[in-house]
């Protein structure tokens, strides 16, 4: 198994990220992974970021099928082949 | 089998189904908030599948750009200018004469949901409310009615290739407590949409169908995804409704359940664990909306406390005056529903819009400042 997980990016942010839909990154906490997309894609962290450590509201952020609210938020553990999905509220119709 | 029931024999076939179901989608009254892409899908499915009353609720008119994903218009409904909601009305009546529609022109807000959803005259509480939205604002205020008054609520958002739908089953009593609702009794009710989505996504942030566009597709499956729901809720089968929400792109090929059952439990929604009704308290909500698709503004220029304003009596606007006095600006049509009039103003065009519920719509600007600034010189405010 790779010691990557993947990071599916929403329409809404691919812009930031190269328009690439989703990401192989590699970390040991959701924290690491996105920090790690952070530094490499800083306009993208803007949007994604609240504050410091605190993710923007309307975002959601799930590890396989799971919030990571109900598991250790930014600290919950990944290993290698979990998928971590970025998820805006989505708002047309 | 007895007459009426013989156009719903395939789904009657259904295990759970049956004519009881079918006895049930006929009593129920659903109200469907917005008659757009989502909105059209839903009560022509609704309707087809026998559902006995909608109530269809939407503030716009049909444009050309519509038709690429709206299914229940065409375009003598563009060259007539007919209300979304009225064109809905009447094109159900020659798909399912055993289905009752209450057509609504108007936009739905803090001072209006609660009537539409538990005291519309003939109609009363409805036992559903659909999401046909197209903002977050009008989804945050359906949850809240739907959540203050025990009513399901089934979530629906597209844009684009992606969409999400989400069915609320709402908790009705504190923390702790059970509600007298079957779902509740049933242990079957789900997180309310500010448990999922604490907040709106700020205005410009997310894509809209103007930057973004969108394909029919997306706003097809999600808005029938909500039906299959729907039809699971009125049939009374609630061990069968998702306590998942839909995700989906449509262009990556990626179709998620993402679990959000917990979120009642871990969160401290203020909506349905506080029971404290934000949005219908017009806490938070605005007078003026930028309207998903369009380069326009609407005005909703209603009095919050003012039930005789323009909006009440629904006729105070006089658009053979009006309609006089934009003449000399550009063209001006008008029917009994709406008044059209293009100004150029500041060396700009703009496309004016009246309804004689005291609404505008001015197509032209996103800024609210400058629509009011319009309304204001050409109508007065």
């Amino acid at each position: 198994m790779s010691d990557t997980v993947t990071v599916r990016i929403p329409t809404a942010l691919r812009p930031q990220v190269g328009d690439q839909e989703s990401l192989e990154v590699a970390g040991g906490t959701v924290a690491d992974v996105l920090g790690s997309l952070n530094s490499q894609y800083p306009e993208f962290g803007k949007r994604l970021y609240k504050a410091q450590g605190e993710l923007n509201r309307f975002i959601n952020v799930y590890v396989n099928d799971e919030d990571i609210r109900f598991m250790d938020n930014l600290a919950t553990a990944l290993k290698g082949g979990d998928e971590v999905s970025i998820v805006p509220a989505i708002a047309g119709g | 089998m007895s007459q009426d029931l013989e156009r719903y024999h395939r789904q009657m076939l259904l295990p759970g189904f049956g004519e009881t179901g079918q006895r049930r989608l006929m009593d129920a009254k659903v109200l469907v908030v917005g008659c757009g892409a989502l909105g059209t899908v839903i009560a022509n499915m609704l309707a087809r599948a026998g559902v006995g009353h909608l109530v269809i609720v939407d503030r716009d008119f049909i444009e050309i750009t519509n038709l690429q994903r709206q299914v229940l218009f065409d375009e003598s409904d563009v060259t007539e200018g007919i209300p979304k909601a009225e064109a809905a009305k009447r094109k159900i009546a020659g798909i399912n004469s055993q289905v009752t529609v209450e057509a609504i022109v108007d936009d739905v807000n803090h001072t209006n949901i609660e009537k539409l959803a538990t005291g519309l005259e003939g109609v009363g509480k409805v036992d559903l409310i659909m999401d046909g939205v197209d903002n977050f604002e009008t989804r945050y205020l359906a949850n809240d009615v739907a959540v203050k008054h025990g009513i399901p609520y089934i979530y629906g958002g597209a844009v684009g290739t992606v969409g999400a739908s989400y069915a609320i089953l709402p908790h009705t009593a504190p923390p702790g407590e059970t509600g007298d609702t079957p779902w509740e009794k049933a242990e079957r009710a789900t997180p309310c949409l500010r448990c999922i989505f604490e907040q709106a996504p700020p205005p410009g942030v997310n894509p809209t169908c103007d930057t973004a566009g969108v394909i029919g597709p997306a706003v097809s499956i999600v808005a029938n995804y909500q039906v299959a729901e729907a039809l699971k809720v009125l049939t009374g089968n609630l061990d069968a409704v998702s306590q998942t929400m839909l995700n989906i792109d449509l262009w990556a090929n990626v179709f998620k359940q993402f679990k959000v059952a917990r979120a009642y439990d871990v969160g401290e929604c203020e909506c349905c664990k506080k029971r404290n009704f934000e949005f219908l308290d017009g806490k938070f909500g605005s007078s003026t909306t930028t309207l998903c698709g369009r380069n326009a503004v609407q005005l909703n220029l209603k009095s919050a406390d003012d039930d005789s304003s323009a909006a009440g009596n629904g006729h105070k606007l006089d658009f053979t005056e009006i309609a006089k006095r934009l003449e000399a600006h550009g063209r001006v049509t008008a029917n009994k529903f709406m008044l059209r009039a293009d100004i150029t103003d500041n060396g700009e065009p703009y496309e004016l819009t009246l309804f004689n519920d005291g609404r505008a719509i001015v197509k032209g600007t996103k800024h609210a400042n400058v629509a009011k600034s319009i309304y204001a010189k050409y109508v007065g405010a």
